[in-house]
């Protein structure tokens, strides 16, 4: 037994939000401010890794499709290498900035499986639409990670990538298709099935 | 009142549901791999969105060719094709239809009449484990040997904390244990499903997680995850504590190999064999796995800790081989009962093939323990011992890529 597609679209969507949140904390009162508990600069590092490891049961038990598990498997892979560097760059155990780049690469990694799974037009359905926001925000949104590799001050790249997550959570709450309101946008995709 | 909120989020996060756009198959009657005592009137596939027809959506195949289907019908999400009557007998049904996203979905599944249902990965037209699987079944080796018999270096042998590039090479054991591991499960999807490249992107593969082999498969993948993460805790805390369950669930979930291979679905199996293999294999991956962590971490890294490591590993592996000789001849002799199979089928003279590397490789393990070991323990320089030590546990691996041939062919019936 399975549960509906929306529910782990939510539940994910959480744990980014819960995400960003941290972040947009850290960018307005400054990383001093909020590494003053230690244990506040694993938080964001730490749900990242555990979201990726969470994506691996999302990963083996909805194998309805190929496509859909690779890109499942892409973000698993992703999430963890991301959120285990910037762990092991809170921890001291990296000390290049430059490792920094994984989180522009896991971004960039992220749009690329969003993109290449939706293979409809964005005005196919609601989820085709948003799989094309989705996959063009965190490609565009790479710079931000990007900036912070090489700038780790800029509170532009701080803002810019704490934002970054609390539009792919939003995102990811609209994303399926429920309610009756929201419907397919072409006539192609046949009647709303939920 | 803040742990319980953690907690609740914690929990909330850890329940998977699923996420898909096109049509998916939801049930279909007779069910996946069911048994029906009567021939079936009609084959009926339910999906979870409307479909569009194709042609030859619903082909139907015995064991031995392809039947005719007499009418083939689509009414909203349901696809429903007549069957003529059927024999008692195995059934093959592939599937494709238009989705309402415009993709054509596909997949197999089987049926029996009056007699156990094939698996799907004997479903009609599939060919069996190609090169390429065993190519693919050798790097799952070579992944749990550095991933697993590194682990067991480090807590049975080394003792004490090992440089970066011990966490870099089971780091990367982990990474391609789960990455192989995907890769294995499609090429086995893949002759099932019998479909080209660009339509198994979208073929259903959720019968093949009902096999043995998937059950096999979501479960090493979970494991694995969950001994990444644990070997990554270890790294980034310096704490011994998430290093043994990680080497304990690696060594358990080494198990799922045996447990979905000849070992457990042959005639002849049975929990004994199954646990001779999951020894055998757990043995090569501790001796193969110590054999690279002493040749690349130990040795050009930690001159001080050479002897007293070589002399621990001396101890395990001959553990190791013990283990891997009494379990390999008691698979042997269930697998080949007359011994002229030995030299008279495929499977024997691949495995004769396999027991003269091994004997090469304990020859070399032989050496070592009969002329280096008293040396070392000594504090005598013993010239090459390094590159010697590499030698082996390449033979060792070359031992693996026969073995991954071995696993991959039909023993004798």
């Amino acid at each position: 037994m399975q549960p509906p597609a929306e529910h782990v679209h939510w539940l994910f969507a959480t744990g980014f939000l819960l995400l960003g949140l941290c972040l947009v904390a850290e960018a307005v009162v400054g990383t001093e401010v909020w590494r003053r508990r230690a244990w506040r600069a694993y938080l964001w590092p730490g749900l990242a890794f555990g979201l990726g490891v969470l994506m691996w049961p999302v990963m083996t038990f909805f194998t309805n499709s190929t496509l859909h598990m690779l890109a499942h498997g892409a973000w698993a892979e992703v999430l963890m290498g991301a959120g285990a560097v910037e762990l092991a760059l809170v921890r001291g155990k990296l000390q290049s900035p430059a490792w920094r780049l994984m989180m522009a690469a896991a971004f960039a990694v992220s749009g690329l499986a969003f993109l290449v799974h939706e293979q409809n037009t964005w005005f196919f359905q609601r989820s085709s639409f948003l799989h094309h926001l989705l996959g063009w925000t965190l490609l565009v949104a790479a710079v931000f990670p990007l900036v912070r590799s090489v700038r780790p001050r800029s509170h532009v790249a701080a803002a810019g990538f704490a934002l970054t997550f609390v539009v792919i959570a939003v995102f990811l709450y609209c994303d399926r298709d429920v309610a009756p309101v929201f419907g397919h946008l072409s006539p192609l995709a046949g009647p709303p099935h939920r | 009142m803040r742990r319980a909120v953690i907690v609740a989020t914690l929990c909330a996060l850890v329940v998977p549901a699923q996420a898909f756009a096109h049509a998916t198959l939801e049930r279909t009657s007779p069910g996946f791999q069911q048994r029906v005592s009567v021939s079936p009137g009609t084959v009926t596939l339910r999906f979870d969105q409307y479909i569009e027809p194709l042609p030859h959506a619903v082909r139907l195949y015995s064991t031995r060719r392809e039947l005719s289907v007499p009418e083939i019908r689509i009414k909203g999400r349901e696809l429903a094709a007549r069957l003529p009557r059927l024999r008692a007998g195995g059934y093959t049904v592939r599937w494709h239809a238009l989705s309402g996203d415009g993709h054509v979905v596909s997949g197999v599944f089987t049926f029996g009449v009056r007699a156990p249902a094939p698996q799907p990965t004997q479903a009609f037209g599939a060919s069996g484990p190609t090169r390429t699987e065993d190519v693919v079944r050798w790097l799952y080796f070579l992944s749990l040997a550095l991933l697993v018999g590194g682990l067991g270096f480090r807590l049975l042998v080394a003792r004490r904390p090992l440089p970066n590039r011990f966490f870099a090479i089971t780091g990367f054991g982990a990474f391609a244990t789960l990455n192989v591991g995907v890769a294995a499960f499609l090429l086995r999807a893949e002759d099932a499903l019998q479909l080209p490249f660009g339509r198994l992107l979208y073929g259903d593969l959720s019968p093949m997680t009902r096999t043995r082999f998937g059950a096999v498969f979501i479960a090493m993948t979970l494991g694995f995850a969950a001994v990444a993460a644990l070997v990554f805790l270890a790294w980034l805390s310096d704490r011994d504590v998430f290093l043994w369950p990680a080497f304990l669930l690696g060594l358990g979930f080494v198990s799922g190999l045996s447990l979905s291979g000849h070992s457990a679905a042959d005639a002849g199996s049975s929990w004994k064999s199954e646990l001779a293999d999951w020894a055998h294999l757990s043995a090569a991956c501790l001796w193969i796995g110590g054999l690279v962590q002493l040749a690349f971490v130990v040795w050009p890294l930690l001159p001080d800790a050479r002897r007293t490591t070589f002399l621990a590993f001396s101890r395990l592996a001959t553990v190791c081989v013990g283990v891997l000789l009494l379990a390999g001849v008691y698979l042997a002799i269930l697998r080949l009962p007359d011994v002229s199979d030995l030299w008279s089928t495929g499977y024997g003279r691949i495995l004769l093939v396999k027991s003269a590397l091994v004997a090469l490789a304990f020859a070399w393990g032989g050496l070592h323990k009969l002329r280096a070991v008293p040396a070392v323990a000594r504090d005598s320089a013993v010239p090459r011992l390094r590159a010697s030590i590499a030698g082996e546990s390449m033979v060792g691996m070359i031992v693996l890529l026969v073995a991954a041939f071995l696993v991959n062919a039909k023993p004798p019936a």
